[in-house]
């Protein structure tokens, strides 16, 4: 190679979801001066063609941080971008049925008086029918004018009927329990009010406020109430479960009626490793799905079995990856599973009042080496688009393993040495890589990061929106006090000279790079904030162990003494603490890279591009 | 009887003056404060929903809530900004309702500037009983320091030609009620069922 | 009487049923009380025309003393009027400056001499003397520019960039000479107006684009060159009104000097009803108070206003010898030789023989700009709460055309080539979106919105990611020649081309003359350079030649020569 000036040579490295880049001046003897740095969302798919785009918008940011031009550029090197392409999917595996409307369990934010009657269920047209002495809880279907069933309920207890409670179909109960002349448990909202069953043997019970029910959500308490048996205390009992926390429930007394908590048979996943195969029920939950792949691991592939929900949800990842890949589904292999367990909101089947119950469900997250082929196409197809921008054609080379790379960049880290281990967290994957004393790197993908956080957050909320969902996950929480001021996560407050926007008030919000935007919903900021740092735990420190099990010398975390996170997560304003505290017991130092000094875990694979073409300048010049 | 409009029973409003108004000590409340000529010259929205029956859903959602409520007339305006936001700073909690004679209406906080405002139902033509239960309801636990789901607002363009001139001529006849020198008034208000 | 003959309680005829089921019923309708200012015209409480001039001043106008004049006497006096023409102007019989405004005869200059010297009272007397049809004779001789034209509304309930740019294609192909839209949203304004502007090259070359918002974004929106020209900027007819906006005119002249001295096209808006509607009319007549709106405008400078109502046709709708009034104010503004685009723009009647009738004032002599705008897309998309005139009704316009032989600025398109610019207009966007690194536009929703009708059919966008970009294009300084550079990279040639050509005008400065628009190969045709001619029969402007032959054209027409096929 002629020696002469130094030569400019550009770093990209293209990601999942971004395209970094830096350019350098390097001299014959592998000097080496870093001038700018880029970042571009990446184009396309990782590894294919399209990522051009994104390199030709990194690198012009880069040279122009550096104040180069693309005529003046000698090299560029891209990493090796195999893309590593993760799958998600979710199944409940329980399922909450009433029949024959045997409970109404749910919370209305206002029900009405306070106790609890015990009577059979007569629909208000009726009452005037019913004899004195008798005890009956009152139906009342939404149209009814509060005004006109307190007068008849009023005008029945005259006549001597022993109102002992009602239903509601409205929003009514505390219009109605003040108009009454005696407190009586009044629970409302109850949306199917027309299904509740009629003449059947009922109990209504009303906690005070800020309590919760005592009598109904005790087997025993509705086995006194209706004089139950045994073996019928028996059948109860998961009534009784199901209402514990509760304000308000109704229990009617019905011959068949039943609620169960069953099962949903799920299927089998079979993990199939180097030397056996391993199956495992799904319904099991996330802990047995892990513990089969610790045993098997390497994994090769996993199939689920067909006819069940599992089987679908795994074919389901496979075509989605196949459709991402190009690769015919039966070409796909799944390298890398992580399993979640994880409680959903699903309404009741059978409910009468739009009841919800948190169902069992297990997240997968599935994860796909796609075999390493259009990379030369890639590198092609960047040559051609930056020679449009340089007038000439560029030498684009592709510069080295991505892990490698990764681990060159980190050590740029100040106070950081070797033997290193490097966290990159990812969108769909966390990757870590280890480099000995020798410089010799290993490295490891696995299964779920920052998008299943995210689709745990959506899942477990309810919100059904991943724009929300990302930002619960993003920004700190607060709760808006007043216009003036709002009090933070932490319990500190923070005061405003101007008011706040008008439909913040009294709201949880977000505090994104943009202010404050409400998270809609009626969740309290302590439901919020547990949701997603155990969604962030169970996702980022479960894979961050995992990851430094499988890439530790002798797979002891004791071997490590250095953890350096890199990545986009690795941004995240408490994932990285997390991640601290939980391998701190294992007296490793671990903390957010800053590449270069300078640029926090950005730029790691571009930089140690470079670093690396410097290495190899320097070892060849003193050959 | 029952009015045409509304299957509803029909109900009046009995009405009395009770003074003028005072800045609320209690937290849990929320301030009413209604037109010059809304329940006097008027008695009925611009979609002729009885205005009886609105002081009677509002009231009724507050009610349900658990917050007590007061209502006032502001006599000397018939800007609905002017009359929620007067209403909101009469207020024990801050939350005040305004509603004109029309029927538009608008939530407001004692804190906010005047032309801002919590929620606003401008299209009083498409607002129902459902609808002041509904703004009743939220203003109570805006009170209590709770988030609703704002009520949902209707929109519909041919709603100009039908109401646009009737708006207008019911703001001016509201406005001609005005007494300049009548300031803000506290009401005892009872709903009755008519004959009764 | 005998007993039989006395209609039975609350029986009522079938035909009475039939006539109360009708859309019109729906339609809203009061009577007047002129002493508020409920009243169209012809209010006994209107000012008597005067005026007194003393050493070069006006002294008194409309029976009001110097002293006593609120700001807009002020402003009309000082600047609207022109004292060497007003006493003798104002010495002659209204009646009498009202026929020669109708006789054909009398050419449109020796009129503009005229009513440069009246004050707002007596130009009211003026049209006050007219019936509809002198006032269409006089809109046909007084219109500003010779040939007639057309304004859209292209917007999306969903502010749906992919929506606007197609049907601003569509409505451009269609023959409008101006698209203006406005959002639900504020923020995605960006978003939406560049959409807009791609849209309307891709359709027509050299139509002009608008985006109605709050006046600091509109004005930023035109200086960058994202839009062409501005609209939207509201006068009243009252002090009181005028202060609540926080303006007064001498802000507004401001405003229009800044669009101005930009190379921008602008004009006002006012129109009758505004000032009763917020119940501060001080008990005049709406005309009244438009026509001091009109003389506003006139001394702020601006070439043209729009007026007709707009937004509050619902107020003089519903009184008697509103729909005069409307075409009277239209009338005025021409008479004071500005720019008029007429209105029609707003949901008007349940009607449809109503809102037909409505627009007759207008269609028939022939407006600068007919309906102001007419929805490029379906009511229910439209962001300015819906207009007299969509989409359905485009063949009925087209009809009504070619019926009477009167240019309302439309013509049939064939649908293969709607289809054709809707999908190139779309894939521009697409082109432009992705060489600014917006959020980008799926191949899906590309089909989607060439076949669509509303927003609905179309795939929803990623809000917050488009909220973010459009908050972008104002942060990254992006202009109208980054829109043309993107088009050229994404391989739309032609479209960058028509789009500088837009941009161009802003240095040439052509579009400022009064009532200008950019034809087919970019030439400014305005009042300067296509002056009214109108001077009896046989003379004025007529369709004729290609232009006739296009408007004979429609969806079903049999063939003469084989009856047994329709002309293509």
């Amino acid at each position: 190679m002629a020696s002469g000036a130094p030569r400019l040579v550009v770093g990209v490295d293209i990601g999942n979801s971004t395209t970094e880049a830096c350019c350098a001046r390097v001299d014959d003897d592998g000097g080496l001066e870093y001038l700018g740095s880029g970042l571009a969302p990446t184009t396309g798919i990782k590894g294919t063609p399209d990522n051009a785009e994104g390199v030709r918008k990194a690198a012009g940011q880069a040279l122009a941080d550096g104040g180069c031009r693309w005529p003046e550029v000698d090299l560029v090197l891209t990493n090796e971008a195999t893309p590593v392409i993760s799958g998600l999917a979710m199944e409940t595996i329980t399922e909450t049925v009433v029949t024959e409307s045997t409970m109404i369990g749910h919370d209305p934010r206002t029900p009405g008086g306070s106790g609890i009657g015990v009577g059979t269920t007569v629909a208000l047209a009726d009452l005037a029918d019913r004899a004195a002495g008798e005890d009956v809880l009152v139906v009342v279907p939404a149209a009814e004018d509060f005004e006109d069933v307190a007068e008849a309920l009023v005008a029945a207890a005259h006549r001597g009927v022993g109102v002992r409670g009602a239903i509601l179909g409205g929003d009514d109960a505390v219009l109605v329990a003040n108009r009454l002349e005696e407190t009586l448990p009044i629970v409302d909202e109850v949306t199917l009010v027309d299904e509740v069953p009629l003449g059947m043997l009922a109990a209504v019970e009303v906690a005070e406020p800020g309590r919760t029910i005592r009598t109904l959500s005790n087997s025993y308490g509705i086995a006194t109430l209706f004089d139950l048996d045994a073996e019928q205390t028996k059948m109860i009992s998961p009534v009784a479960r199901s209402l514990t926390g509760n304000r308000s429930a109704v229990v009617v007394r019905t011959p068949g009626g039943d609620i169960t908590d069953r099962r949903v048979p799920a299927g089998s996943i079979a993990l199939r490793g180097r030397a056996s195969t391993v199956s495992v029920e799904v319904d099991a939950g996330a802990d047995e799905i892990m513990r089969a792949l610790a045993r098997i691991r390497p994994l090769v592939d996993a199939e689920g079995e067909s006819g069940t929900h599992v089987g679908g949800m795994i074919a389901g990842v496979r075509d989605a990856m196949s459709e991402l890949t190009g690769q015919r589904p039966d070409e796909v292999a799944i390298e890398d599973l992580l399993a979640v367990d994880t409680l959903v909101p699903q309404e009741v089947r059978g409910g009468l009042a739009k009841e919800v119950a948190r169902e069992d469900a297990v997240l997968l997250a599935a994860m796909v080496r796609t075999s390493r082929g259009p990379m030369e196409q890639v590198a092609a197809e960047v040559r051609r688009v930056l020679a449009e921008e340089a007038q000439r054609v560029l030498e684009v080379e592709i510069g080295g393993i991505e892990a490698e790379m990764a681990v060159g960049g980190a050590l740029t880290t100040p106070g950081s040495g070797e033997p290193i281990v490097v966290l990159d967290l990812g969108g769909g994957s966390t990757d870590a890589a280890h480099a000995d004393d020798d410089g010799e790197v290993y490295s490891v993908h696995v299964a779920g990061a920052g998008d299943l956080v995210t689709t745990l957050i959506d899942a477990e909320l309810g919100l059904d929106d991943k724009q929300v969902a990302e930002e619960v996950k993003r920004y700190p929480l607060a709760k808006v006090e007043s216009f003036f001021h709002v009090r933070h996560e932490n319990g500190t407050a923070q005061f405003f000279t101007e008011p706040l926007a008008p439909e913040l008030f009294a709201r949880v919000v977000v505090l994104t790079d943009e202010g404050m935007h409400a998270v809609p919903g009626r969740h309290d900021l302590a439901t919020l904030r547990h949701t997603r740092r155990e969604a962030k735990r169970r996702v980022f420190v479960v894979n961050a162990l995992r990851a430094l099990e499988q890439i530790a010398p002798g797979g002891t975390l004791r071997q490590i003494e250095f953890v350096v996170l890199l990545g986009g997560s690795a941004l995240d304003f408490e994932i990285p603490d997390m991640i601290a505290d939980a391998v701190a017991p294992h007296g490793i130092v671990c903390g957010t890279g800053n590449v270069r000094g300078s640029l926090g875990p950005r730029n790691a694979v571009a930089s140690g591009l470079v670093a690396g073409h410097a290495r190899r300048r320097r070892v060849s010049g003193a050959a | 009887m029952t009015s045409t409009e509304t299957g509803r029973p029909e109900r009046t409003a009995e009405i009395t003056e009770k003074g003028p108004a005072e800045r609320g000590e209690r937290e849990d409340e929320v301030v009413l404060g209604i037109s010059p000529a809304f329940c006097s010259f008027f008695t009925k929205t611009i979609s002729n929903i009885p205005l009886a029956e609105v002081l009677r859903e509002v009231m009724a959602g507050v009610e349900e809530q658990g917050v007590s409520l007061r209502i006032v007339r502001v006599k000397d305006s018939s800007d609905l900004a002017k009359i929620a936001h007067r209403a909101a700073r009469l207020s024990g909690s801050g939350i005040g309702v305004g509603i004109l004679s029309r029927g538009t209406s608008m939530i407001h906080q004692k804190d906010l500037a005047k032309l801002s405002n919590l929620e606003l139902f401008p299209q009083a033509p498409l607002l129902t009983p459902e609808t002041f239960r509904a703004i009743g309801s939220n203003a109570a636990q805006y009170a209590k320091g709770e988030s609703p789901a704002p009520v949902p607002v209707q929109n519909d363009f041919m709603a100009r030609p039908r109401y646009q001139a009737k708006a207008a001529l019911l703001h001016l006849k509201e406005t001609e009620m005005i007494e300049p020198d009548g300031g803000i008034v506290e009401l005892d208000v009872s709903i009755r069922r008519a004959g009764s | 009487m005998t007993s039989t003959d006395r209609p039975a309680q609350n029986r009522r005829s079938t035909r009475t049923e039939i006539i109360e089921a009708r859309p019109i019923q729906l339609d809203g309708f009061v009577e007047e009380w002129p002493e508020v200012g409920m009243i169209a015209m012809e209010s006994p409480y209107d000012p008597e025309p005067s005026i007194r001039v003393e050493d070069g001043v006006i002294v008194e106008m409309d029976g009001r003393e110097r002293s006593d004049f609120d700001f807009l006497d002020q402003f009309i006096a000082d600047h609207a009027i022109d004292i060497s023409a007003a006493e003798e102007a104002m010495a002659l019989d209204a009646q009498e400056i009202a026929a020669r405004v109708v006789d054909p005869r009398v050419p449109r200059q020796d009129i503009l001499h005229l009513t440069r010297g009246l004050t707002p009272a007596k130009l009211l007397d003026v049209v006050e003397s007219m019936n509809v049809v002198e006032i269409m004779m006089a809109m046909q001789k007084m219109r500003a520019r010779r040939t007639p034209a057309n304004q859209a509304h292209s917007t999306s309930a969903r502010d749906n960039p992919v929506q606007v740019a197609a049907d601003a294609a569509e409505a451009a192909l269609r023959g409008f000479a101006e698209l203006e839209t406005t959002l639900g949203i504020v923020r995605y304004a960006p978003l939406v107006a560049i959409a807009l502007q791609v849209g309307g090259q891709t359709g027509r070359g050299g139509v002009i684009t608008q985006c109605a918002l709050e006046e600091a974004t509109e004005l930023e929106l035109g200086m960058r060159g994202i839009t062409a020209y501005a609209e939207t900027i509201s006068v009243y007819g009252t002090e009181s009104v005028f202060v609540d906006g926080d303006d007064t005119p001498w802000s507004k002249a401001f405003l229009a000097s800044a669009y101005a001295s930009r190379g921008i096209k602008m004009r006002f808006t006012s129109g009758t009803g505004s000032e009763v509607q917020m119940g501060n009319a001080e008990g005049k007549s709406m005309l009244y108070l438009e026509i001091r709106c009109i003389q506003v405008a006139k001394g702020a400078g601006v070439q043209g206003l729009q007026n007709g109502s707009i937004s509050c046709i619902g107020v003089p709708g519903a009184v008697p010898s509103g729909i005069r009034a409307v075409a009277a104010e239209n009338l005025v503004a021409s008479m004071l030789d500005l720019e008029c685009a007429s209105g029609n723009d707003q949901s008007f009647s349940h009607s449809p023989m109503r809102r037909t009738a409505r627009t007759m004032p207008q269609l028939l002599p022939g407006t600068d700009f007919v309906v102001s705008g007419y929805s490029g897309v379906p009511n229910a998309d439209n962001m300015f709460a819906g207009s007299n005139w969509d989409p359905e009704d485009y063949d009925d316009w087209n009809t009504i055309q070619r019926d009477l032989k009167v240019d309302g600025g439309l013509r049939h398109v064939a649908e293969k080539e709607v289809l054709a610019v809707r999908g190139k207009a779309i894939r521009a966007l697409q082109a432009v979106f992705a060489g600014l690194d917006l959020p980008p536009i799926t191949d899906e929703e590309v089909d989607a919105g060439i076949y669509a009708h509303g927003s609905e059919e179309l795939p929803e966008r990623d809000v917050l990611e488009d909220l973010k970009a459009a908050k972008g294009v104002m942060d990254r300084g992006i202009t109208g020649l980054d829109l043309v550079a993107a088009l050229e990279k994404g391989g739309f040639r032609d479209v960058a081309e028509n789009l500088l050509h837009v941009l161009r005008q802003r240095v040439s400065g052509d579009l400022l003359q009064t009532s200008a628009i950019l034809d087919g190969d970019f030439s400014v045709r305005s009042a300067i350079n296509d002056a009214n001619d109108y001077a009896g029969p046989g003379t004025g402007y007529r369709p004729s030649g290609e232009r006739w032959e296009e408007m004979k054209r429609l969806r079903h027409v049999l063939s003469a020569s084989n009856p047994e096929q329709e002309v293509e």
